[in-house]
């Protein structure tokens, strides 16, 4: 899996575009990833996750770690581009009442 | 109205799952690395109406790999062994040569709170409880495995009694189409 940042309009308002898979091979680099980045700046974070084709368990347990990071720090990790069985995914994880969803 | 689903893992040693009779199986060294290329093979002749795009193959590789990992240690001279029968529902047993899942009671009970602040729209315990964090949980361990598994496995999910071994079956809708596969 890969990430992307996409410029926005403050530094500390983040916005990552994934692509591949979001899985137990690539899910802890990502995090360890992001959780830097929320501790030294970042205060918001919309992950567009239109890329992704695959979710599983450890992927669904870094979007956790994200979401309770920026909990921390007043607010909520945002989404968007969720479909398939990503969607399902944490759907049947029961996460997504944890993320906002924008278009 | 909503209503507040709380399931449970149970351990059943004589449960029907566990009757292998009439299933395929498979064995594999406990190579962490190759978790998913396990279960696209174990996948390999499956009917496309089972995958639902690559669900049943993500579900299927949590099994994998919590028997390759927490069951056998990722050692690679360890067995994982996979029984399954596609034919007309996907269903699988997979066994490990560990010491068992011997968080079960603690986990039902991580669940038990977590659904309970769900429903209770309880978000800060809830995010609290989003993961389970067990004595041997690291990075690679999501913690939430189990409660998407209890869903997707509709037709039960057995653990044997050394909890080393556990039995799924996921049954699809639309009877005519799985009636062709028969």
């Amino acid at each position: 899996m890969d990430w992307m940042p996409i410029p926005t309009a403050a530094e500390d308002e983040a916005e990552l575009r994934l692509t591949g898979d979001f899985d137990l091979y690539h899910a802890p680099l990502f995090s360890a990833f992001v959780m830097g980045k929320i501790e030294t700046g970042w205060k918001t974070l919309l992950l567009d996750l239109s890329g992704v084709g695959y979710l599983d368990s450890t992927g669904v347990g870094s979007i956790i770690r994200i979401a309770q990071a920026l909990r921390k720090k007043g607010s909520k990790l945002r989404i968007r581009g969720l479909s398939g069985s990503p969607r399902r995914v944490l759907e049947m994880s029961n996460i997504l009442p944890l993320v906002e969803e924008t278009h | 109205m909503k209503s507040l689903i709380i399931r449970k893992l149970i351990v059943d040693e004589r449960n029907e799952l566990f009757d292998a009779q009439g299933m395929k199986s498979v064995e594999f060294p406990s190579d962490f690395r190759r978790v998913r290329e396990y279960a696209a093979q174990v996948l390999k002749d499956c009917p496309d109406d089972f995958r639902e795009g690559n669900l049943l193959e993500q579900q299927l590789s949590e099994i994998i790999k919590n028997g390759i990992k927490h069951g056998n240690h990722c050692d690679v001279s360890k067995t994982l062994r996979v029984w399954y029968d596609l034919r007309k529902r996907a269903r699988f047993i997979v066994e490990d040569e560990g010491k068992g899942f011997t968080e079960l009671d603690a986990w039902n009970e991580f669940y038990r709170k977590r659904q309970t602040a769900l429903f209770q729209e309880d978000f800060d315990s809830f995010l609290a409880l989003a993961s389970y964090r067990g004595p041997q949980s690291d990075d690679t361990d999501g913690g939430n495995s189990l409660v998407a598994a209890l869903e997707y496995w509709n037709g039960g999910m057995i653990y044997n009694q050394v909890k080393n071994k556990v039995g799924v079956v996921r049954w699809f809708s639309g009877g005519s189409d799985i009636a062709k596969h028969s």
